[in-house]
């Protein structure tokens, strides 16, 4: 008797969840998950808290407060006994989260990757710039740029940066047609200015004739713009052709100020709508079928720099 | 009777005089040890790359690590007390930060680096009294504010870097040169003379070993503890948001990273000059010849081209040898 009526309290309440379960988009959750606290990722927040708001669901930003495999993994493993219904991420270690965007797939909460991915983690699809399309582009306006001859460099940020080394592959197979152009460095800069002004400055005296600085994470543009606007490197701007990624303060004044040749502008603003579109068209299955989606780059220089969209 | 305690309080004064004097003739001999380290390792890397032994490469990377060496003169007292200061790094990232809203909001220069500055005087403070007053371990209470000054910074920036408009004076700090000397460099060397006569010829100085030597030995012998440690996390702090202001006067940008994760780089910096973390040992000069090996090696592994994903390995394993070949020598001059 006891355990009839309680079926019955269980079923009413089943019922009643059921009938509210699709109607209100408001009980859905989208967390978006970025690398760490950086301006590109405030573009994706602006972009996918928008989406949210038009379609009228619960939106949470996380930010992860290193650049630690493990920070993420912990997040996302928050967020799952948390119930969110969608998870977005973009991966800082492509290899450390594959196990636990597993978890909550299998849990029927939908993930993809944004930005930067984690390609047999399993997730849905990837939204963003396919990161060896943009290095080649990035590789073609250098060689471009040097005349097809000399030594160029690369600076970039963490090593271990799946996206960054996809855009260096990217920069690889363009020089590959060149061969005249010497790749003689790559440099990690751990994504902090202080270090990728330290190895800009040892880069530059180390290589008296280079012709070309690649900066493929985001510090790179403003790190080179602000050594050679030294006394002591003042005689090589312009010598030295700077392409950069991302299109910071620091790095327009410098395209404006005549440092930095061109920047690679991704679409940030356009990859956080997408993302949580894509995933509250799954989770009310509107979206059955997914496929990876390339936002692109923009080649800023200062004849576009006024006029070009993220 | 007074006869018969004279001369054995004599002998216990002798006895403790030649102690002190073994303990700072070591003291000495490991910073020198530590400065040959440095000679060598910048030796062989003049021998592999031309580029290393020129003015302004020497000057560069002196600027590069002068922040680290600033730092670690705070505290390499703070570790001579028995303590440790987790802050520094976020300290001077805050203060960098603080600094940059000042001119953002159209403060004169003045007015923006004593709100740096205070910065570091509050949360070095406040670390004093959390150690001394509450009785935290330091390693506790310093890890409390260092999470608090990072967090701040994300709440006010969000992530996105300050770039305010600074006048003209302000930048000679951080990029200036005298003479041929970078600013920054100048700086650090005024600061570790001052502070290592302090730390040598004051009552203070004595009275900061004192306290990590043997607190409660310290403490019966008049030399009042809690306000030397009130006093080494003070100047501890300060002197991070003195670093925090030049790294913001250099840059021009206040980043939010900035300043991340560097208390280890600046506790490296104490321990490789002769600091030790059980406190009672160390020195200003070893500290600052510290951070210049860990500050050459870094250089060294980009002029010499070395592969990017070996730099850190191979750092790691010179500082390892220059250490215990300073150690191992320090030990047949001692015994």
């Amino acid at each position: 008797m006891r355990a009839f009526k309680f079926t019955l309290k269980a079923l009413a309440m089943t019922t009643v969840m059921f009938i509210a379960g699709s109607a209100a988009a408001k009980d859905i959750v989208i967390a978006v998950v970025p690398k760490v606290a950086v301006p590109f990722f405030d573009d994706c927040n602006t972009g996918a808290a928008k989406a949210a708001e038009q379609l009228g669901v619960q939106y949470q930003w996380v930010v992860p407060q290193n650049t630690q495999g493990s920070t993420q993994v912990k997040i996302v493993e928050d967020l799952i006994s948390k119930h969110v219904d969608g998870i977005a991420i973009s991966v800082n270690e492509p290899k450390s989260v594959e196990g636990v965007i597993k978890q909550p797939m299998d849990a029927g909460i939908k993930v993809l990757t944004f930005d930067s991915d984690s390609a047999n983690s399993g997730r849905s699809l990837y939204i963003g710039t396919i990161n060896a399309a943009a290095g080649t582009t990035m590789g073609e306006s250098m060689a471009k740029a040097v005349g097809g001859k000399g030594k160029v460099a690369i600076v970039t940020g963490q090593l271990g940066a799946s996206n960054l080394n996809e855009r260096i592959d990217g920069i690889k197979k363009a020089l590959a047609a060149y061969p005249d152009i010497e790749l003689v460095a790559v440099e990690g800069t751990e994504d902090d200015l202080a270090k990728a002004v330290s190895v800009t400055e040892a880069l530059l005296r180390a290589n008296p004739d280079l012709a070309g600085i690649f900066g493929v994470s985001q510090v790179g543009g403003p790190a080179v713009a602000k050594v050679l606007a030294t006394k002591e490197f003042g005689d090589r701007k312009g010598v030295v052709k700077v392409f950069a990624f991302d299109d910071l303060p620091d790095t327009i004044k410098g395209v404006k100020e005549g440092f930095i040749s061109g920047i690679m502008v991704q679409r940030p603003v356009t990859m956080g709508k997408l993302a949580v579109e894509q995933l509250v068209g799954q989770i009310n299955g509107t979206i059955t079928e997914t496929k990876d989606i390339d936002t692109g780059v923009t080649v800023v220089n200062s004849e576009n720099l006024g006029n070009y969209t993220k | 009777m007074t006869s018969t305690s004279n001369p054995s309080a004599n002998k216990v004064a002798t006895k403790g005089t030649t102690w002190a004097a073994r303990i700072a003739d070591l003291r000495k001999a490991r910073e020198i040890n530590v400065l040959l380290a440095l000679l060598v390792v910048g030796a062989l890397i003049s021998l592999a790359s031309p580029y290393f032994f020129t003015t302004n490469n020497l000057m560069g990377v002196a600027r590069a690590f002068s922040l680290t060496a600033i730092m670690s003169i705070g505290m390499v007292m703070v570790i001579i007390t028995g303590g440790i200061d987790l802050s520094v790094g976020s300290v001077m990232g805050l203060s960098a930060l603080v600094t940059a809203l000042c001119f953002a909001a159209g403060l004169p220069t003045a007015a923006a680096i004593i709100a740096g500055l205070s910065v570091g005087l509050v949360f070095g403070a406040v670390n004093g009294v959390l150690v001394t007053m509450v009785g935290l371990p330091p390693f506790i209470a310093t890890l409390g504010t260092l999470s608090i000054g990072r967090g701040l910074m994300y709440i006010v920036t969000h992530g996105v870097p300050v770039t305010p408009e600074t006048p003209e004076v302000f930048s000679f700090l951080g990029q200036g040169y005298v003479g041929f000397v970078p600013v920054p460099v100048v700086i650090m060397i005024v600061l570790t003379i001052v502070f290592s006569v302090i730390m040598k010829k004051t009552r203070f100085g004595r009275h900061v070993y004192a306290t990590g030597g043997n607190e409660a030995a310290a403490r019966l012998s008049g030399v009042k503890t809690n306000r030397i440690k009130l006093a080494v996390y003070t100047l501890s702090g300060l002197i991070s948001s003195l670093a925090g202001i030049i790294s913001f006067s250099r840059y021009l940008s206040a980043e939010p990273a900035s300043g991340f994760g560097a208390e280890l780089d600046v506790i490296a910096a104490a321990a490789i000059g002769g600091a030790s973390l059980a406190g009672g040992v160390g020195s200003v000069a070893g500290a600052v010849i510290g951070a210049a090996l860990t500050g050459v090696i870094a250089n060294g592994v980009v002029l010499m081209n070395i592969n990017t994903y070996a730099q850190q390995a191979i750092t790691g394993a010179v500082i390892l040898i220059a250490v215990s070949i300073d150690v191992i020598r320090s030990r047949r001059s001692g015994s």
